[in-house]
């Protein structure tokens, strides 16, 4: 009898904590399920500090503005951590409503079918008018597809440009440099009061990828990734060696400062005022009005006249929006007026002003013209101008598959040259060969 | 004789310096502003500034939904921590004893399986794991961040060599008293573990609040944040050259390691037990 | 494998008590290990969408790799040396506070504090205090002629790391000498006090033999330690910079697989290291039984 009764508690105990489980998952599923009130959507992003309450403020903004929607937007990390976040909780149907992917992520997720759902076909379906060249030149086609139809809506658009601190370069006698060769000639004048010249943030993006669209070089085939599945990488050429062999020259010779591969440590030296020149993004504009305690101007990108002369625009960087595939009709509505307010050209300003990052739309940069701002503050044009100068063959942008990888490589290369532990050939070389290895992968993977 | 024992002393405190300096460090300069600390650096000696970092860090939310406050995050870790404690020993407990004490077939496969969870640390195995959680719909949940840390079997091993320890007599003198195995469970066992049940929780309380990769992969609703998240946020935006409130950053480091620390000290005792035991 | 003599032989009973584990292993253990087993044969897709049996090219790519084969050597290295420099300082110290009367147990608390630190959290002071902006280690560095920058030099990063890892150790360590130490019977003292004259021979000839087995099983946890559990720590200090010199074996796991979306890869690298921590467990093993004899 006391066996069957303890037996009895037992199984009790057992039940309780098994229904503990249970109810706990359908609590949680319910939360999301039983949306009775206003619709609710996930915005998964990557802007830290003040960026991030930029954006917590324009969310607030939506949902006060109307009752229907609510936004709530989530910090991932990095880059690379949220569109890991978004990858793992696609796989298994948890994916939130709204994800920014950056530049380099592009091709994972456009050439995914099924993935992501057109911001053009969301926008027309839920009856607002779409049309692709109300965005600038420069960002229209970045995260489309083949035929020209707009995947990804660009959100937090930048480009690189030069940083210069006024002040040590009027004490060197020098304006800020428009090519390399001058800056050779400026970092030498710089070096003689005692300063290195420069340093650069982000190696992939400022050194390859936008080196190229600069002097519109290819960098692989199939149309740059836009018109196939790209199979050659074409970092390894003659120019980019060019290149490279002055940076690792300026190294020794006290004109380029490297302070690793992390984004901050190379901006902080700039803002610590160890080095006259930063080519940053023109998305830093906001952070640096905050932290820099000197006054600094901003220019385009320098480009080396022996490649090209008549240098044209560089790439759309930053990220974009992307409306995850496999949810609700009521869902992707609430996507697309939220979609629809970000775009708005009051809204655009008002980010553009915040953080640097450049308006989407001509009818934001006409406001932004109009309200007087670039006369009051002439450097926070100069990435919009960067991006409307001509462009070229090679400038419309590139798709390639598992690019993260190989910006990583790129990273991992760059910190051996500048350690001394590589030569420029064997560099490239390396990242020839990863970079070519991850496109034949990705290219199996696409079906 | 003398000469020597002043030089063991010395010895050990230069160890003692050696551990103690970093967060000594960290713990005087949150006491100073933010200012002073970018202009001097971090500081030997305890500021003007007293403890208002540490009432920003618990207080002010970080995140865009107000919950991932430092209050938020210390109790999710405190969650964190007990939870994988209490279920990690509860299930342990309950293993070993039917390892050990009851015949039963296929033992040995059993015993295997278990075993077996020692050889692929969660890191490894990360990505899976989470499509699983996430299949089972476990996604920000504390169901979803501790049951799966649960599947190591480190304490059930412990249990069973404790198990094994303990004298026949006692079985059999529970046997003619005619105590059924869930009596024999609860009131020999269980009270005759209770040291060794209170080193384990020491160990387990440790290892739970400090879990760092499978927090951050399993949650995406700021309320369930725990404060090891927390520090990893302070990085991201110290990595994007963006200046953190200095103060409060080291403020919520030092938060985050004051309760663990503390378990440590207070059951001084139980916790060398525990770490000796459980790494056997 | 149950060795008591007198057992119950009820039949459901054991069932219920072993239930829970053997559900939660299979669900989020066993599980997800096949998976990853399975995937290490497979070329997929970030996202799922589609999978091909590719047999074993993961592991060919790997093992061409000479990225792999350097995160391999640098991992061995790491744990080597994190191992030797930990179990060597942790055993002086241990030595001492054995020594010592007075304090022994004030000493032994501040000892081991340390080991409730979370590895993220020692990687980010870490990161504070050899900060370039406000660190006073770099300061103090700095005025030694040493222009510390572990984001650009190899040596200045692993040697961080090995400090770190070091630091967070030490505790662990100290705790099984000291353990070890008290466990060696006074009458062996005293008889070794009679027979060698000076303390360091007494300690190489008598004390350190005895604590032999203790070292040798602390190896292994220190090697699983520098393996596994440092994790955060580079996460937080190094991210495996500068130029991949300070990435270990579990690191470039969750690169690869993780922030690189590439399954297949990342799944044989799994396999690999289970592989590796399944010949450790046998070297374990092995000693133990060894152990036993003494």
């Amino acid at each position: 009898m006391n066996k069957m009764i303890q037996a009895i508690i037992a199984g009790v105990v057992v039940i309780a904590a098994i229904a503990f489980f249970v109810v706990n998952n359908l609590s949680n599923n319910s939360a999301t399920t039983e949306a009775s009130g206003p619709v609710e959507v996930q915005w998964w992003h990557a802007m830290g500090g003040s960026l991030g309450e930029t954006v917590n403020a324009m969310a607030e903004e939506f949902n006060a503005s109307q009752s229907d929607f609510i936004v709530t937007p989530i910090f991932k990390g990095s880059y690379e951590e949220t569109i890991t976040a978004g990858i793992s909780a696609f796989r298994s149907g948890e994916a939130p409503h709204i994800i920014q992917i950056f530049d380099a992520g592009a091709a994972t997720i456009i050439n995914a079918k099924g993935a992501a759902k057109s911001v053009e076909d969301i926008m027309t379906e839920n009856g607002y008018d779409f049309d692709i060249t109300d965005y600038i030149q420069g960002v229209r086609y970045f995260y489309a597809d083949a035929n020209d139809k707009m995947i990804g809506m660009p959100f937090n658009s930048s480009t690189p440009v030069l940083y210069y601190n006024k002040a040590i370069l009027d004490e060197a006698g020098v304006t800020p440099p428009k090519t390399w060769e001058e800056f050779e000639m400026t970092a030498e004048k710089l070096k003689a009061q005692g300063h290195i010249a420069l340093s650069q943030s982000h190696t992939p993006w400022i050194f390859f990828e936008n080196f190229h669209s600069r002097h519109n070089l290819q960098i692989a085939d199939k149309d740059n990734g836009f018109s196939g599945l790209p199979t050659e990488l074409m970092y390894n050429n003659p120019e980019l060696t060019m290149h490279f062999e002055h940076v690792k020259e300026w190294k020794d010779k006290g004109y380029y400062g490297y302070y690793g591969k992390a984004w901050g440590d190379n901006q902080n030296a700039f803002v610590a005022q160890d080095v006259a020149m930063w080519i940053g993004s023109s998305g830093s504009f906001g952070g640096l009005k905050q932290s820099a305690q000197f006054d600094f101007g901003t220019t385009y990108l320098p480009y080396w006249n022996s490649v090209n002369s008549n240098p044209g625009t560089t790439f759309i960087g930053g990220a974009a929006l992307f409306a995850m595939a496999g949810h609700t009709d009521a869902e992707y509505k609430a996507v697309a007026a939220f979609f629809d307010y970000l775009t708005k050209a009051e809204t655009q300003y008002f980010w553009h002003e915040q953080t640097g990052y450049v308006p989407i739309t001509n009818a934001a940069y006409e406001l932004a013209k109009k309200d007087g701002y670039y006369a009051a503050n002439p450097d926070a044009e100069v990435g919009i101008q960067q991006l409307s100068l001509h462009g070229s063959e090679w400038t419309k942008g590139y798709r390639m598959g598992f690019y993260v990888q190989t910006r990583e490589s790129i990273y991992r290369e760059m910190d051996r040259l500048m350690a001394g532990e590589t030569t420029v050939a064997d560099m490239l070389k390396a990242i020839e060969t990863d970079g070519n290895r991850n496109l034949e992968r990705f290219a199996e993977t696409v079906k | 004789m003398n000469r020597s024992h002043w030089l063991d002393h010395t010895i050990l405190w230069v160890g003692i310096l050696f551990l103690l300096t970093p967060v000594w460090l960290l713990i005087a300069s949150s006491t100073h502003s933010t200012q002073t600390i970018l202009q001097e650096g971090l500081q030997f000696l305890p500021g003007s500034e007293g403890f208002a970092a540490y009432k920003t860090a618990l207080t002010k939310a970080t995140g865009f939904t107000d919950t991932a406050t430092g209050y938020r995050m210390l109790l999710n870790s405190t969650i964190m921590g007990l939870g994988f404690a209490i279920g990690k020993i509860l299930i342990s407990m309950m293993a070993a004893y039917a390892l050990v004490y009851f015949r039963i077939p296929f033992a040995g496969f059993l015993f295997w399986i278990i075993f077996s969870t020692l050889l692929l640390p969660l890191e490894v195995r990360i990505v899976p794991s989470y499509d699983v959680v996430s299949q089972l719909g476990l996604l920000n949940s504390y169901t979803g961040l501790i049951v799966p840390l649960i599947a190591s079997a480190t304490a059930t091993f412990y249990f069973q060599q404790f198990y094994k320890t303990i004298p026949n007599e006692l079985l059999e003198a529970a046997q003619l008293d005619n105590a059924g195995p869930f009596r024999f469970f609860f009131d020999i066992l269980v009270p005759l573990s209770r040291t060794m049940i209170a080193a384990m929780f020491i160990i387990m309380f440790v290892v739970g609040w400090n879990q760092y990769l499978w927090p951050i992969m399993m949650t995406t609703e700021e309320s369930y944040y725990t404060i090891i998240m927390g520090i990893k946020n302070i990085l991201s935006v110290i990595r994007e050259s963006r200046v953190p409130d200095f103060n409060v950053a080291f403020a919520l480091v030092v938060l985050s390691l004051v309760p663990p620390v503390a378990v440590v000290i207070i059951f001084q005792r139980w916790f060398i037990q525990g770490l000796v035991e459980s790494e056997k | 494998m149950s060795n008591k003599r007198v057992q119950f032989s009820h039949s459901a009973i054991p069932y219920l008590f072993i239930a829970p584990q053997m559900l939660i292993i299979l669900i989020f253990f066993i599980w997800p290990a096949l998976q990853a087993f399975y995937l290490s044969f497979m070329l997929e897709d970030p996202w799922g969408l589609s999978r091909e049996f590719v047999g074993l090219r993961n592991y060919l790519y790997l093992f061409k790799s000479s990225e792999y084969l350097s995160t391999f050597l640098f991992t061995i290295f790491y744990s080597a040396m994190v191992a030797g420099l930990s179990l060597g300082l942790a055993l002086v110290l241990a030595v001492k506070a054995n020594a010592v009367i007075r304090f022994q147990s004030t000493y032994r608390v501040l000892l081991t504090w340390v080991y409730a630190v979370a590895p993220a959290v020692a990687g980010i002071t870490a990161y504070f205090i050899f900060n370039r902006h406000i660190g006073v280690m770099y300061d103090l560095l700095l005025s030694m002629g040493w222009d510390f920058s572990p984001e650009t030099n190899a040596f200045d990063a692993t040697a961080l790391l090995i400090l770190v890892s070091v630091w967070k150790q030490v505790p662990v360590n100290f705790v099984f000498f000291l353990a070890g130490l008290q466990g060696i019977s006074k009458a062996v003292r005293e008889a070794a006090a009679l027979d060698c004259a000076s303390p360091s021979r007494r300690f190489w000839t008598i004390t350190f033999p005895l604590l032999a087995p203790t070292t040798f099983f602390l190896l292994v946890i220190n090697l699983t330690y520098a393996f596994f559990e440092t994790f955060g720590l580079i996460d937080t200090l190094t991210r495996g910079a500068p130029g991949g010199a300070t990435t270990t074996l579990v690191y470039k796991v969750y690169q690869d697989g993780f922030l690189g979306a590439d399954l297949g890869l990342s799944s044989a690298q799994s396999v690999v290291l289970m592989a590796l921590v399944l010949s450790l467990t046998f070297f374990q093993f092995r000693f133990i039984e060894r152990k036993v004899h003494y």
